[in-house]
């Protein structure tokens, strides 16, 4: 008997006027010990299946049909007070943000504690002390001071990790995580999966492991089931779903990861259209709509669940892949029908942006008088170019200084030391009129676009504001402007009407591309532009930036904290250390040939979407957490997270110098290079 | 901390100097009419310009100013009410006591009615409770404070003698003595207090059940009784004693409606006929505590909310 028997599981949200059908009848099991991916995008279903095993459904769901057998007792048949013991105890479950997740008035260990003392009937002082001995299960640094902090007080990552020793201070036979990395930087999202990974095999537990990316899944998973529209469409080991995906949705999905695209340099495959509205399902298949493959029978009939020879589940009737017979070994390659349509390659002009050791430092007073005893250095002396036509990428982790780096340039903070030059025009120097009218050529594009409008005004308004404020043209000629923006990022004209809440997620991010394109910019500083996107969404726009730009000659600085997506894009890439640009150079050779210890650690840290890369990954990615920026660690700032410090990189920063003839630089003093 | 209450102290002073210079400013703008006030109809133009030049009202304003700021300053003397031949200071204190008392009772009974009425509507979101509650909050909020105390004052004392009617309350023995007497203005001021504070903590309640931590709590096998007290009310409690601090200079302030209505002398009365009868010293005085009590309300809202909630630091 397996440890956890879902089956025929349907959970339904009431929403005002109609009814969500968020998981509609699926079944899976999870044996003791074994971790199980369930990965879809959002609004597959996959929170509410986790939910469901909680029983901890949002205001309007209903209470889950079907069964959920964990050893043996049917979960959907307990009572309030039952369920209540069986939560946090049996099961344990960890969340996505770990700052919002914790009760930001109590201190951690009390947290924790309260579990103890919940489920063991533990004194005030017994549930403390376990508190302080998960914690140091959990790898806390300094547990028994910690145990006394507030959820504020700890980095992102010690939070995850306090919330993880919650979850599992009573020993649960099942953890759930959902998506418990996704708002933690890369470098703390590797620690914490192995955290996870290594706590299941010491204690002996199953995980349930839901999240929307597949790289966290390959490294991670036995098995992984694909959620779309709130069903299960395939279900196998991992190794085989990777090899061979057999339903078309999981290799649209593939073909969607810009990964896939930046080896072969061609546009990435996005699926059309929008997932099926739930509230009225469609009695077919519900990926028919947007399936490649798609026949008659998809649009008229619910394609059965199948198992093929060797236990591959899916429902299809016109599978993909390789239909393999039990013992024969997979021989299929990842991906044949991505889309072979080369990107247009645009021309490299003359320099268009060129900042020299561009510094940024914020005070920090003190006392009555608020005096300055100190700064935290955000950006310290970055110099790059950007060339007319050009894609320049910026990777790092958060608090690395890459998004100072785009509000400098941008104008939306004044700098403390350095030059820009914006075609030969240094920007600091200019007058804020003058500076004002130079700002049209440089455009910013955010990661949240609904956050960045305002949200009582009709997206004409928001996309015409920038011509109204540099007063372009005449009325009718923004008008005209505005009609063909929104040609040109694919949205309908009728659009125009709308306000932001109106449109999706990708959508959205067409109107604040098209924003940014009203004044004709020629340089666009794009932050995180997809980092909130699903994979099917974001690849649509980013094919929709590489058109753009070999359209109109753009230039873009793209930041991100996603290698694989700056990869894709960009023609160079930089990456940023706590203010310092250490490495710099042509997107392959960097991604290919780091030479400094920071970008192969990072490269080493990112989950990539293939099982065999994850298994043979020899480094443990960076360890530790990025230090404070207000006392930066002397000489080379990496040094204090470097497997190859020695003390020179304590005494002597290392100079940013050329490797090679290509225009690859590197600022360290014991540089991977052959 | 330390450095936060020094700063706070000078701007406290910046605020108060600000606050007597406008209010002085502004009665001495009014027309000339507290002597003649004084004197009476068979004033001469001769005894006016006498009493003028002996209570040194013929003297430039800002010299004026500048010896009630002195006697103030050095002596804590707010001056002698032209009218009633009594310090501001003895004024004051004789009516302060029943003002902070009924105020007071009122205050606290607010709280102690809306904390568990907006609790209850919360966890009953959109259940029948909290419509009717909802309703009667908004009745409650629309009536004006005179119209529901005279109503309850003809109600209960003239229309059915539940509560007899007593002579003029003018001291704080005389209030504390005779609770029978406080029960209509307090109602008065909780009815229309209720309203408000109940809507207030609901919301916040509200704000606070959907938070993800909640959530989390209950995830750990936290029954829904311990999730409400031992997380949610916390926080809730919050933005409401801050709200707390904040209304604390109605303590001092008086109630003027509900001292009016129920034959009260507290420091509203004794505010609004000063106004009323030019005697502007002790206006400028009722205002210059209503200034002090305000500025600490706020300074007891912010510290409390710090002490509250670990993620706020005073600086």
């Amino acid at each position: 008997m397996a440890l956890l028997e879902v089956e025929n599981l349907h959970t339904q949200i009431k929403l005002k006027k109609s009814t969500v059908q968020a998981v509609d009848g699926i079944s899976f099991t999870v044996e003791a010990g074994e971790t199980i991916g369930i990965v879809g995008e959002s609004g597959s279903g996959k929170t509410m299946t986790a939910m469901s095993i909680m029983r901890l459904l949002p205001n309007g769901g209903s209470s889950p049909e079907g069964s959920i057998f964990l050893d043996g007792r049917d979960l959907l048949q307990l009572d309030d007070e039952q369920m209540a013991k069986v939560r946090g105890n049996d099961v344990g479950m960890i969340f996505q943000d770990p700052m919002t997740s914790l009760n930001p008035t109590m201190t951690i260990g009390k947290q924790i504690a309260e579990s103890v003392r919940i489920h063991r009937g533990a004194g005030k002082q017994e549930g403390l002390d376990r508190a302080v001995e998960v914690l140091s299960l959990v790898g806390m640094p300094s547990p028994q001071q910690r145990a006394r902090d507030y959820p504020h007080q700890l980095s992102g990552g010690m939070r995850q990790r306090a919330m993880i020793a919650m979850a599992l201070a009573n020993e649960p036979k099942l953890l759930i995580a959902d998506e418990p990395t996704t708002a933690l930087d890369v470098t703390v999202q590797k620690q914490i999966l192995e955290l996870i990974d290594g706590l299941r095999e010491r204690l002996g537990m199953a995980v349930i492991l839901v999240t929307h990316d597949l790289g966290v899944i390959a490294g991670r998973a036995d098995r992984v089931n694909v959620m779309y529209a709130g069903r299960i469409v395939e279900n196998t080991t991992t190794e085989m779903l990777y090899a061979n995906p057999r339903h078309p949705y999981t290799e649209a999905l593939f073909d969607s990861l810009p990964e896939r695209g930046a080896d072969s340099g061609t546009r990435l495959y996005s699926i059309p259209g929008m997932p099926p509205d739930l509230t009225k399902p469609p009695a077919a298949c519900r990926f028919a709509a947007r399936c490649r493959y798609a026949q008659d029978d998809c649009r008229a009939q619910d394609p059965p669940y199948r198992v093929d020879e060797v236990g591959h589940e899916f429902a299809c009737f016109h599978p993909v892949g390789a239909a393999l017979r039990s013992g024969e070994e997979v021989e299929v390659t990842l991906s044949e029908v991505t889309s072979t349509e080369e990107l247009p390659t645009p021309e490299l002009g003359e320099v268009l942006l060129e900042v020299t050791d561009l510094v940024k430092d914020y005070p920090i007073t003190k006392g009555f008088l608020r005096r300055q005893i100190g700064s935290v250095s955000a950006v310290a002396g970055v110099s790059f170019s950007i060339r007319k036509g050009e894609t320049v990428g910026l990777v790092g982790e958060s608090g690395c200084g890459k998004t100072t780096v785009a509000k400098l340039i941008v104008g939306l903070e004044d700098t403390t030391a350095g030059a820009m030059s914006l075609e030969g025009a240094d920007l600091a120097a200019l007058k804020s009129g003058e500076r004002r009218k130079k700002s049209r050529d440089v455009q910013l594009m955010f990661q949240d676009s609904y956050a960045a409008m305002d949200p009582r005004m009709r997206v004409r308004t928001v996309v015409r504001e920038p011509l109204d404020i540099q007063k372009v043209g005449d009325k009718e000629s923004r008008e005209a402007r505005i009609k063909e923006l929104f040609e040109q990022v694919g949205l309908p004209a009728s659009a125009l009407e709308r306000y932001p809440h109106e449109f999706s997620g990708g959508q959205r991010q067409r109107v604040g591309f098209a924003r940014a394109l009203a004044p004709a910019p020629k340089l666009i500083v794009a932050d995180e532009p997809v980092s909130a996107l699903d994979v099917s969404i974001q690849s649509q726009v980013l094919n929709l930036m590489k058109d753009l730009q070999a359209e109109h000659g753009l230039s873009y600085l793209f930041i991100s904290h996603d290698l694989s997506v700056v990869r894709y894009v960009s023609d160079r890439i930089g990456v940023m250390y706590l203010g310092k640009l250490v490495e710099i150079g042509p997107a392959e050779a960097v991604y290919s040939k780091p030479i400094h210890h920071y970008t192969r650690g990072l490269l080493d840290t990112i989950p990539v979407a293939d099982p065999e890369v994850e298994k043979a990954k020899a480094s443990s990615g960076i360890v530790g957490e990025l230090p404070s920026a207000i006392n930066p660690p002397s000489g080379c700032r990496f040094r204090t997270r470097c497997p190859a410090a020695q003390d020179i990189c304590a005494q002597t920063e290392p100079p940013l110098v050329p490797y090679g003839t290509d225009g690859h630089l590197a600022a360290c003093h014991f540089p991977i290079w052959e | 901390m330390t450095t936060y209450l020094i700063r706070r102290f000078f701007q406290s002073i910046v605020t108060l100097f600000i606050v007597s210079i406008a209010t002085f400013g502004m009665m001495h703008l009014m027309p000339n009419g507290v002597v003649r006030g004084m004197l009476g109809q068979r004033a001469t133009p001769q005894t006016i310009a006498e009493l003028t030049h002996r209570l040194g009202l013929d003297q430039p304003l800002y010299v004026q100013y500048w010896r009630w700021l002195d006697r103030l300053v050095v002596h804590f003397d707010l001056g002698t009410s032209y009218q009633k031949s009594q310090t501001v200071n003895a004024l004051l204190k004789e009516d302060m006591g029943q003002s902070m008392y009924i105020v007071g009772l009122a205050l606290f009974f607010t709280i102690v009615i809306s904390v568990p009425v907006g609790v209850l509507q919360a966890t009953r979101r959109n259940s029948v409770t909290d419509y009717t509650i909802t309703t009667f909050s908004f009745i409650g909020y629309a009536i004006p404070v005179f119209f529901l105390g005279v109503v309850l004052r003809d109600l209960f004392q003239v229309q059915f003698h539940l509560i007899p009617i007593a002579k003029q309350i003018d001291s704080f023995h005389a209030a504390f003595s005779q609770p029978d007497q406080m029960i209509l203005p307090v109602a008065t001021l909780v009815i229309s207090g209720v309203a408000g504070y109940s809507r207030y903590m609901r919301s916040s309640m509200l704000d606070e059940i959907t938070q993800d931590y909640v959530r989390t709590a209950i995830a750990k096998g936290a029954t829904k009784r311990r999730v409400l007290y031992r997380h949610v009310l916390r926080n809730a409690m919050i933005p409401m004693i801050t709200l707390v601090g904040l209304s604390l200079p109605t303590l001092v302030g008086g109630a003027l409606l509900v001292e009016q209505i129920f034959n009260i002398q507290g420091i509203g009365v004794l505010t609004i006929n000063a106004a009323l009868s030019s005697d502007f010293v002790i206006v400028l005085g009722t205002t210059m505590l209503t200034a002090i009590v305000t500025i600490l309300g706020s300074l007891v809202a912010d510290i409390s909310y710090a002490a509250l909630d670990p993620r706020v630091r005073l600086t």
